[in-house]
């Protein structure tokens, strides 16, 4: 296997000192496609079409969240509120399973499994460590497959800064639970979740006029430090037996996507300045936390930097309290609310804050304008939704799924398809997968790409 | 398929009988079991299985895994042959697991007499996993990248650079309840990203642009600022809303300009408040500047200025006035002054070096003359890549890193140090840095077991009782090959060193969860019953979250440290306290902010881990306590014997249906869901210890009623003894259950120290560690010198 040697890291090395001048906002936008073939991951009319998906933990109140009658002229759930001005830009979803992420053996353990299972469409391992095993995520696989044409494959971002000491949940190592992106079948994406970093990684640090410079610097002065460490590495990976050498295979695909990431540098430029300052590191409040997270997604899109995002808004079994909104008990524990009516209406109202932000993050999409002059919200696939249902039943059918925005024309927005069974998610990751041109048969428990979208 | 039944004793009926012969063979294992052979020796595996295993399999467990009935899809008596039958490590591994744990038979079931028990677990070690207790399987640790503790602890011991990974490096995933498991660290293309640029930034901080002489440094903690006439008041707190003026005296050394930099930090406030306040910093009678203090969550906040200063006593006053009042239902915010550095005289002759040039730069600056400076290159380069990969370097390594340094030096406006730092920032990106290699012949044969290699061990012990790379000794005893033989005195040296600080930071931050009681989410509005934030921010506020983890480490430490037996870290009548943490737990007599030793003969409630702030706020949920959860703690925990976790889709059981208004006790709410059938098994084992904690509420602060009812803290072990309060409870724990905690302690520590999860092979090395502490009256150094000593610490395996 050829990990490094393939890619000429001089040549391409040798360029970049050309390239670090700020390019205009144009310039480094996807051309209009004028083939009348349609490129990978673009829209009919030669936009770029990007994809998210944003995870909400817990399960919902089930009553609040449905929507009374289907196709156009639905009634939404007190949960959607914030939602009504977006009506035509999203649609509900009900008849959704994912059925590994049930027990089927394994006992208990449904959070973790939550995570792990929402994006892969496929069991977990049971293990706290030592042999964890799940499948590529469907952002995974395509960014393996579009991920060349930006900057950065994906992104992945979440809001949990430490991770909770001992044992996480059932058995099941915390890897799991706090990673909803995975690479390969024992890979994550660890998410970040500092909102300047991500700021930082997509432009570049320092001030406006120092961050392409920063960004072009990162890694220019680093072919020497490049070259080095991976010969050490695959003078190490020589000796090593099967399990570590996978380990130091990490190391290695690691080095080469930052190699690519200059490559890519070269042949696309700097980013442009996006015109706004860099982010805080430390907000205020979960909500600013969360829609910073929003506001890097909308400028990683506007600016093509990727087009394919998660965002994990809190891990699964997250016992968060909500005092922004009144609610001062653990969110995991309500969540086991037992039918007790107090416990449901608090749900209700995190189900609420939750959706605020989604609206939030559908409202930045759709005031910003895209290459094509529709809305970046126009040119997206938006997931929005979690692995439970109900969190008291722990189930994981009836999963509370929104899909925003329109797919670059190709959905059928403002409704509420009720299924009228249950469909896996992979269905519809099948289905997203197909309009980013990305050709796959099957998809984890996948029995069809989805049709009623 | 044809399945061979077994067919099945009649003694099963007969259970009289049955008592007796079992009396008679119990004695007669215990007397062998005392001269150290567990299992009497049978002509082959299938007699001895007939003999002397299936009857207890009978007894016990055929009723629902026999006969037909497989519950849990669980059959013991349905296979294809019997030979083949006892071979199967994946059948009775859970067989083994779960008896050895008390899960199986359960709690409402017959119970195993402890001599059945041991018979039964000991032949399926022997008989079945086939274990040789000379020569145990020390299996196969997965190579172990550096979390971003033990990176930010090796940058600091390398280059005495302080580096805050937290802020930079995503958290590290964990398992087996830590976060240094070989298996599960791994690297993300976006941590390959920030170990380039950390690479850079680390050593831009340890050698600092421009001259590598710097002008002199003093350094003044926060904590020496106090109010005159009030040593209560000091730097590190201070309130927003009171007026408060500290200071210190510092002898300055030359007339001259200093550059004075205040660093700070705002607490108190989780969330944005609109509190405000001003603060102004003097020195020397001038002025270094002024700051409109608000909400800010920054770690480390900065104020610089530069005032002239007069060679003597100089004063630093630091001047906080209230400016805005917080919004309703906001809390209040506090200033915490962190240092003071004072750099200077500036521009003047005075230069020092800075600690990180010190440490790199051992022979002072670069020479002229090119041999004399490659020969120099070479001999940094040679001590740092020793120190920063563990062990000497290969040649050809230290010469491609000198070539580093020479076409850096060679660039126009580049110097030699320019091309060091480049280097340097090179292997600290490299994996022979970053990850925790252990190079063994035949890496792919299991069967091949090899002892490491001594710089193998001088890491290993390093990374376990440093989180962080081996000094010079233990490396100097590796190269000579030393470091086995002495491996106890390195060891005690290793623990007097501060260092050590980190292990016990680290293990009871993640076995005790003490890490969490920092961030664990609670209101203490619904806990104390108050109306607003702000009055609960006066009683309770994250220096009292600070002092429950000291607590905790210091008890920790000082059991270690004067080698006390360990299970007072449950029975201590005494713990360590300073005047607020007293205040918080009723204690009074305690004053300051310094931690002192406390005697709490008069205070029998407290003591020890189950009383600790710590323990009762990190299983509690953010309104109330959660007896499950402090059970399961214990149980997890202290004991080992975990509770088997709750069946799926069956709802936590303590959330009361009650009506609302219906204000229940803990006890009685339980109760309620202890009557269901499917539940009560396992609730009988966790419940009566989290209800003997219901002393303690959400806080951790005692209490006797609840609801204007007196709490009942009685209750029953599931193995029989009895308690009515948490101080015989703890009791019981420390003394009759006292082997289950040192199994369980060893288990924990070892995983901790070796980075990979305790397996079935393990069994031995933890049966070895256990009697070791039962023979040294429980002494935790002890307990580390026999990990240390340990086959999986000391030896490796191939990889299957």
């Amino acid at each position: 296997m050829n990990t490094l040697g393939m890619l000429n890291r001089r040549g391409f090395l040798r360029g970049l000192g050309a390239a670090v001048s700020l390019p205009a906002l144009e310039s480094f936008r996807p051309l209009i496609a004028a083939d009348t073939a349609r490129a990978l991951a673009t829209t009919a009319s030669g936009a770029p079409l990007r994809m998210a998906y944003l995870y909400i933990p817990n399960g919902v109140n089930v009553e609040h969240w449905r929507p009374s009658g289907t196709t156009s002229g639905y009634k939404m759930g007190k949960t959607f509120k914030s939602m009504e001005e977006h009506r035509d830009d999203f649609q509900i979803f009900t008849g959704f399973e994912q059925q590994f992420a049930a027990p089927g053996g394994d006992g208990p353990g449904d959070h973790a499994r939550g995570v792990a299972t929402f994006l892969t469409s496929t069991r977990a391992r049971k293990t706290a460590g030592s042999d964890i095993n799940l499948g590529m995520s469907v952002d995974q696989l395509a960014a393996n497959a579009i991920g060349s044409q930006t900057r950065l494959p994906s992104l992945e971002l979440s809001t949990d800064g430490v991770r909770k000491s001992g044992a996480c949940d059932s058995g099941y190592s915390c890897a799991y639970q706090f990673n909803l992106s995975w690479r390969s079948e024992n890979q994550p994406m660890t998410p970040e979740s500092n909102p300047r970093a991500v700021f930082e990684r997509l432009f570049g640090a320092g001030s406006s006029k120092e961050r392409a410079e920063s960004l072009g610097r990162r890694y220019a002065a680093k072919k020497s430090m490049l070259d080095f460490i991976a010969h050490d590495a695959k003078a190490l990976h020589r000796r090593l037996g099967r399990t570590d050498q996978h380990k130091l295979d990490e190391y290695l695909t690691g080095v080469r996507e930052i190699e690519k990431q200059i490559e890519k540098t070269e042949a696309m430029g700097l980013p442009a300045d996006p015109g706004v300052p860099a982010p805080t590191d430390k907000p205020g409040s979960y909500q600013e936390h969360m829609r910073l997270m929003m506001d890097m997604m909308v400028l990683a899109f506007k600016t093509d930097s990727t087009r394919i995002s998660t965002f994990l808004m809190a891990h699964d079994g997250s016992n968060r309290s909500f005092n922004e909104i009144g609610v001062s008990d653990g969110h995991h524990n309500i969540s086991h609310h037992q039918g007790n009516r107090d416990n449901l209406k608090k749900i209700a109202k995190i189900d609420e804050f939750y959706m605020q932000q989604l609206s939030y993050f559908l409202g930045q999409l759709k005031n910003t304008e895209d290459v094509d002059g529709k809305s970046l919200l126009h040119n997206s696939m938006i997931v929005y939704g979690g692995c439970i249902s109900d969190g008291d039943r722990h189930n994981h059918d009836d999963l509370p799924i929104v899909v925003a925005g329109h797919g670059g024309g190709a959905f059928k927005p403002g409704r509420h398809v009720d299924l009228g069974e249950n469909v896996p998610m992979s269905n519809l990751y099948l289905r997203m997968l197909d309009e980013l041109g990305v050709k796959q048969k099957r998809f984890g428990d996948s029995t069809g790409a989805l049709r009623k979208i | 398929m044809a399945l061979v039944g077994i067919s099945r004793s009649s003694r099963r009926y007969d259970a009289q009988g049955l008592r007796k012969t079992h009396m008679l063979s119990t004695r007669y294992i215990h007397l062998i079991a005392s001269v150290g052979c567990l299992v009497p020796a049978f002509a082959n595996p299938e007699e001895s299985y007939e003999k002397q295993v299936l009857p207890i399999l009978e007894d016990y467990c055929f009723s629902c895994h026999g006969e037909g009935i497989s519950k849990g899809k669980f059959s013991m008596d349905e296979f294809k042959d019997l030979t083949t039958h006892l071979s199967d490590r994946k059948h009775w591994l859970p067989v083994w697991q779960n008896v050895r744990s008390q899960i199986m038979p359960p709690s409402d079931e017959d119970q195993l007499s402890v001599a059945e028990k041991k018979k039964l677990l000991a032949w399926i070690e022997s008989d079945v996993f086939k274990l040789d207790p000379e020569n145990p399987d020390p299996g196969r640790v997965t190579i172990r990248r550096l979390n971003r503790n033990e990176y930010q602890n090796a940058v600091y011991d390398l280059l005495g650079v302080d580096y805050d990974t937290k802020e930079v490096f995503p958290p590290d995933d964990t398992g087996y309840g830590f976060d240094n498991i070989g298996d599960v660290l791994s690297i993300s293309p976006l941590l390959m990203e920030k170990y380039i640029a950390a690479a850079d930034d680390v050593v831009a901080l340890a050698l600092p642009e421009g001259a590598a002489a710097q002008v002199p440094r003093i350094d003044i903690e926060g904590r020496s600022f106090v109010a005159s006439g009030d040593p209560k008041t000091t730097g590190l707190w201070l309130p927003f809303v009171k007026s408060a003026e500290v200071r210190v005296d510092q002898r300055i050394e030359w007339d001259g300009d200093y550059q004075i930099t205040v660093e700070y930090a705002i607490k108190g406030a989780n969330e944005a408040t609109v509190h405000e306040a001003l603060m102004k910093v003097t020195a020397g009678g001038a002025l270094v500047g002024e700051e409109s203090l608000g909400w800010d969550q920054r770690q480390t906040i900065q104020l610089t200025g530069k005032v002239p200063l007069k060679k003597g006593q100089q004063s630093f006053q630091v001047k906080l006035t209230p400016a805005r009042q917080p919004a309703a239902g906001e809390e209040e915010l506090n200033l915490t002054i962190q240092r003071v550095i004072v750099q200077g005289p500036l521009g003047g002759d005075q230069k020092e070096y800075s600690k990180g040039y010190k440490m790199i730069f051992v022979d002072g600056p670069a020479p002229e003359d090119p041999a004399a400076r490659d020969r120099y290159a070479k001999k940094i380069m040679r001590s740092f890549v020793s120190r920063a990969f563990r062990k000497p370097i290969d040649g050809p390594t230290i010469d491609r890193l000198v070539d580093i340094v020479k076409e850096v030096d060679r660039q126009p406006g580049k110097e030699f140090e320019d091309g060091l730092k480049q280097a340097i920032a090179t292997c600290l990106a490299s994996p022979r840095f970053l990850f925790r290699v252990e190079i063994q012949p035949e890496p792919n044969n299991p069967g091949k077991i090899v002892r490491l290699d001594e710089y193998s061990i001088a890491a290993r012990l390093s990374f376990f009782l440093w989180a962080s790379v081996p000094d010079d000794e233990l490396l100097s005893l590796a190269f000579n090959k030393k470091l086995r033989a002495n491996l106890h005195q390195q060891i005690d040296r290793m623990l007097e060193d501060p260092r050590s600080q980190r292990m016990i930071r680290n293990f009871t931050g993640q076995w005790l969860q003490a890490r969490d009681v920092e961030s664990v989410p609670v209101s203490a509005k619904d806990i104390l019953g108050l109306e607003t934030n702000r009055e609960a921010s006066l009683r309770f506020d994250v220096r009292l979250r600070s002092d429950m983890r000291t607590e905790t480490e210091m008890l920790f430490d000082f059991i270690l440290r004067k080698d006390r037996p360990v299970e007072e870290l449950i029975s201590a009548r005494y713990s360590f306290l300073n005047g607020r943490l007293a205040d918080f737990y009723g204690i009074k007599g305690v004053e300051g902010e310094d931690f002192q030793p406390v005697d709490l003969t008069a205070h029998p409630e407290r003591g020890g881990l189950l009383t600790q702030g710590t323990v009762l706020m990190v299983t509690s949920n953010p309104t109330r306590t959660s007896p499950v959860k402090r059970g399961l703690f214990v149980l997890d925990n202290l004991l080992g014997t975990p509770a088997p976790p709750a069946p799926p889709n069956v709802p936590a059981l303590e959330e009361a249906k009650a009506k609302i208004g219906d204000e229940l006790t803990m006890r009685e709410k339980m109760e309620i869901h202890r009557k269901s059938p499917d539940c009560r098994g396992c609730h009988a084992r966790m419940d009566p210890i989290g209800l003997g904690m219901e002393n303690f509420d959400a806080l951790g602060q005692f209490r006797t009623t609840e609801h204007g009812k007196k709490i009942d803290t009685g209750g029953e072990l599931l193995t029989g003894e009895k308690f009515t309060d948490v101080a015989e409870l703890k009791e019981i724990l420390a003394t009759k259950r006292r082997t289950d905690f040192y199994r369980c302690l060893s288990e924990k520590l070892l995983t901790f120290a070796i980075g990979r999860g305790v397996e079935y092979y393990d069994a031995t090395t933890i049966d070895q560690l256990v009697e070791r502490l039962n023979e040294n009256d429980g002494k935790l150094r002890e307990l580390i010198y026999g990990i240390v000593e340990s086959a999986p610490f000391q030896k490796r395996r191939g990889d299957d």
